[in-house]
């Protein structure tokens, strides 16, 4: 299996300090499935842009407090 | 695990077993035959139906087990997953008939040419599932 991808995200420590919102909520709100969202997490799968939006726009952040980039 | 990843276990399931079945039979009919079995529309079919039942029966009790799951629709994660999935099937398949062509151009056995396209299918609709399944655990 190849390793994590190179973009580093807060994704489980927003979704926790949201409620906390449970994986699947979060992919009902931003349409994908509560899989996606644990692969996303895990550093498995790099989601579409459109979809980095969408979980910006559920936390009210900018996109870049969400996703960055491994250094 | 997803629903289309419980689908896949069930196509593999399925299509493999079916296909052990056959030849299973083809190679009984064969070695009572003392040469190869041509191949019969209705052995043909009554092993398509019989896969086609199982896969249905399948993806009933799978869906009676997760509902919500089973009706929501493709994801981008699982859209990407399909199309590597199918890509990689495509070549195995396309390999396997080029592989039938040149055969047949050496032994002129259309039974044979049959048989072994039909294998070509097979094996490209199993790499088809079985990759689904890897591209599922990897996480893309």
């Amino acid at each position: 299996m190849a390793g994590p991808i190179p973009i580093t995200n807060r994704v489980r420590e927003l979704r926790e300090q949201h409620g906390p919102m449970t994986q699947a909520e979060l992919g009902e709100l931003i349409g994908v499935t509560r899989q996606t969202v644990a692969a996303i997490e895990k550093r498995q799968y790099s989601p579409s842009l459109e979809s980095a939006f969408r979980i910006s726009r559920v936390f009210s952040i900018p996109i870049d407090q969400v996703f960055s980039w491994e250094t | 695990m997803p629903f289309r990843e419980k689908s896949a276990w069930t196509m593999l399931a399925a299509l493999l077993s079916c296909s052990l079945l056959y030849l299973a039979q083809i190679t009984s009919m064969s070695s009572a035959l003392g040469e190869l079995a041509r191949p019969t529309i209705p052995i043909v079919i009554f092993y398509t139906v019989i896969l086609v039942i199982v896969a249905i029966i399948g993806h009933i009790a799978i869906a009676i087990f997760v509902p919500k799951e089973a009706n929501a629709s493709v994801d981008e994660r699982e859209r990407k997953i399909f199309d590597r999935a199918t890509h990689l099937s495509g070549y195995v398949f396309t390999i396997g008939v080029v592989l039938s062509l040149v055969f047949y151009l050496i032994s002129y056995n259309g039974d044979m040419f049959f048989y072994t396209v039909l294998g070509s299918l097979i094996i490209g609709q199993l790499t088809e599932y079985c990759s689904q399944i890897y591209f599922y655990r990897a996480g893309a």
